[in-house]
């Protein structure tokens, strides 16, 4: 064993340590070394809950503190942190709430929305396409060009379809939930996450726009979304509809400021 | 490798509750340090806050996850992500700590200790030479607070912090809390640690405050969770009277921060003692 692969060695079983309090420390380890271990632990602990709690301070509110903790206890035993980024400590935490609060999904739901909304503070800076600039790039366009155009978003820009009403809970929650509103829709919508210039924000949308979305940052031609919300089988005012229906999806988008390049 | 000429100044962290007084104001510091990774991002409102503070401010910007000291190497892409953001800053100058965070499957998010071996000395100095190069200039490293030793230790840290920065070119970023804590934890003499280090190599110096022994077991905490106590203000005076050139010092506030008065308090009470130090060295 070379030298550098014998601290390797050690250094993984220390991190082992630092993880897990069952792990116990090496033999030839004293009390107090044994008790440092036990600061190293404790401040792990700390370090990435608070992490967590500082990225989903909504979800802590809905939830309430002692059931938060909880869960954030879980999710970072379960899923301890790689990445050098400590935010990244609450990546998958809303799959935790799907597991942990399955008396109330819709914690998961909001649990989503604050990574995303993470996700979208810190993205790249670009800029929107205007209604004009849109005019521009399309004045040429045949069907073809049409039919192959991809659309290329702001970035950190996230979408989702949703059984419960986070605008309602948002609103709630800024109120400090004086009242917890009624949050189960009566139909799937839809969630689009984006930043408006410094600050992220979120619409509730129809689900079918959010399936388009969801396409469209996945880079599917604008001709294949309008095939999409077709559906099966389509007769030809279906696909009339369901163009009529894109074109009014990329309007909003556009005035939403979501779009930054087209291109065929 | 260039070097890092000195720079005289007091300064202070740049946390998101004084964005605003920063933003908004004149601030009396030379200096400001902001913690690298909370800025290694695309874009938004913290970027855009460091740019327009650096209009007003020189920046260093100073790490806590490029793990120098882990034995699989350095991450590629952590690299990369902080020259972008040397690009961005044009900073004063790069630091980070003796210690190590990560292994290839997991991150701690604490500084951990390392055994002070010939063999991790090895693997800091190839680590300390892949950034350096990296980002094409010295960087600055600080002495850690730690709370265990090892038992395959072979030499004093002041020694390994020697020898790193003679076969590195690297600074130090003397923690003088730092040193307190671990001279009380490890029973070792904050003395003798200043006496043995290079202290020509010393560019900044942190201080901050931290928790006292019996709050938290046997050890004291380097907490950052208040104000610098006596007993490291006088290590500071120590330290200050036996450094010759310029350095920069600052102020260390990471949990309970106050207003940016009380800190810019403390700064005053730092300058005091600098001043008072370096009469003493010019006479």
């Amino acid at each position: 064993m070379t030298s550098s692969q014998t601290l390797l060695h050690a250094q993984q079983a220390f991190m082992a340590q630092v993880l897990d309090d069952d792990q116990p420390v090496p033999d030839n380890w004293s009390e107090r070394q044994a008790a440092g271990m036990d600061v190293y632990r404790q401040n792990y602990r700390s370090a990435v809950i608070d992490a967590v709690t500082s990225t989903y301070e909504q979800t802590r509110q809905w939830v309430g503190e002692d059931r938060f903790q909880r869960a954030a206890i879980h999710h970072v035993i379960a899923h301890p942190p790689s990445g050098w980024t400590i935010d990244d400590a609450g990546a998958g935490f809303a799959e935790t709430c799907q597991q942990l609060f399955a008396d109330d999904p819709a914690v998961a739901e909001l649990a989503w929305l604050e990574w995303a909304m993470l996700g979208a503070s810190r993205a790249a800076e670009a800029t929107p396409l205007s209604m004009e600039d849109f005019g521009q790039a399309t004045a040429q366009f045949g069907d073809e060009d049409w039919a192959s155009m991809t659309i290329e978003f702001l970035p950190g820009v996230a979408a989702r379809p949703l059984q419960y009403d986070l605008h309602a809970m948002w609103q709630a929650l800024g109120t400090g939930l004086q009242q917890r509103p009624e949050t189960t829709l009566q139909e799937t919508r839809g969630c689009i996450v984006w930043r408006e210039v410094e600050r992220p924000t979120f619409m509730m949308v129809d689900a079918d726009m959010v399936l388009a979305l969801q396409s469209a940052l996945a880079a599917m031609p604008y001709g294949e979304i309008c095939l999409q919300l077709a559906g099966d089988n389509p007769d030809e005012q279906t696909l009339h509809d369901a163009a009529m229906r894109a074109g009014a999806m990329l309007g909003q988008w556009l005035q939403e400021s979501l779009i930054v390049s087209l291109k065929v | 490798m260039t070097s890092i000429p000195p720079f005289g100044g007091f300064g202070l962290g740049l946390r998101k509750t004084h964005y605003a007084d920063f933003l908004e104001s004149h601030v009396e510091v030379d200096f400001v340090e902001v913690i690298s990774e909370n800025y290694m991002i695309d874009g938004g409102k913290a970027l855009r806050v460091l740019e327009d503070v650096r209009a007003r401010h020189p920046v260093i910007i100073h790490g806590v996850s490029m793990s120098i000291g882990s034995a699989q190497g350095l991450d590629a892409d952590y690299l990369d992500r902080l020259k972008q953001l040397e690009h961005r800053i044009d900073p004063l100058w790069v630091s980070d700590h003796l210690c190590w965070t990560r292994t290839s499957a997991h991150n701690s998010h604490d500084l951990l200790p390392l055994p002070l071996s010939h063999e991790a000395l090895d693997v800091v100095c190839d680590n300390i030479d892949r950034a350096q190069s990296h980002l094409g200039r010295p960087m600055l490293f600080e002495n850690p607070s730690s709370y265990v030793t090892f038992p395959e230790d072979e030499l004093t840290e002041w020694a390994f912090l020697s020898e790193m920065t003679r076969r590195t070119g690297c600074y130090l970023l003397l923690d003088v809390n730092n040193i307190y804590v671990s001279a009380q934890n490890h029973g070792f003499s904050a003395d003798d640690y200043l006496t043995g280090l290079p202290l020509d190599r010393v560019r900044q110096i942190h201080l901050a405050g931290h928790t006292p022994r019996g709050e938290r077991g046997d050890f004291i905490i380097d907490t950052h969770d208040r104000a610098v106590c006596d007993d490291v203000w006088d290590l500071y005076g120590q330290a200050r009277a036996m450094i010759a050139q310029p350095v920069a010092t600052m102020i260390e506030r990471d949990d309970k921060i106050p207003p940016l008065p009380e800190l810019l308090a403390e700064l005053d009470q730092a300058r005091s003692l600098a001043s008072s130090a370096m009469a003493g060295l010019s006479a």
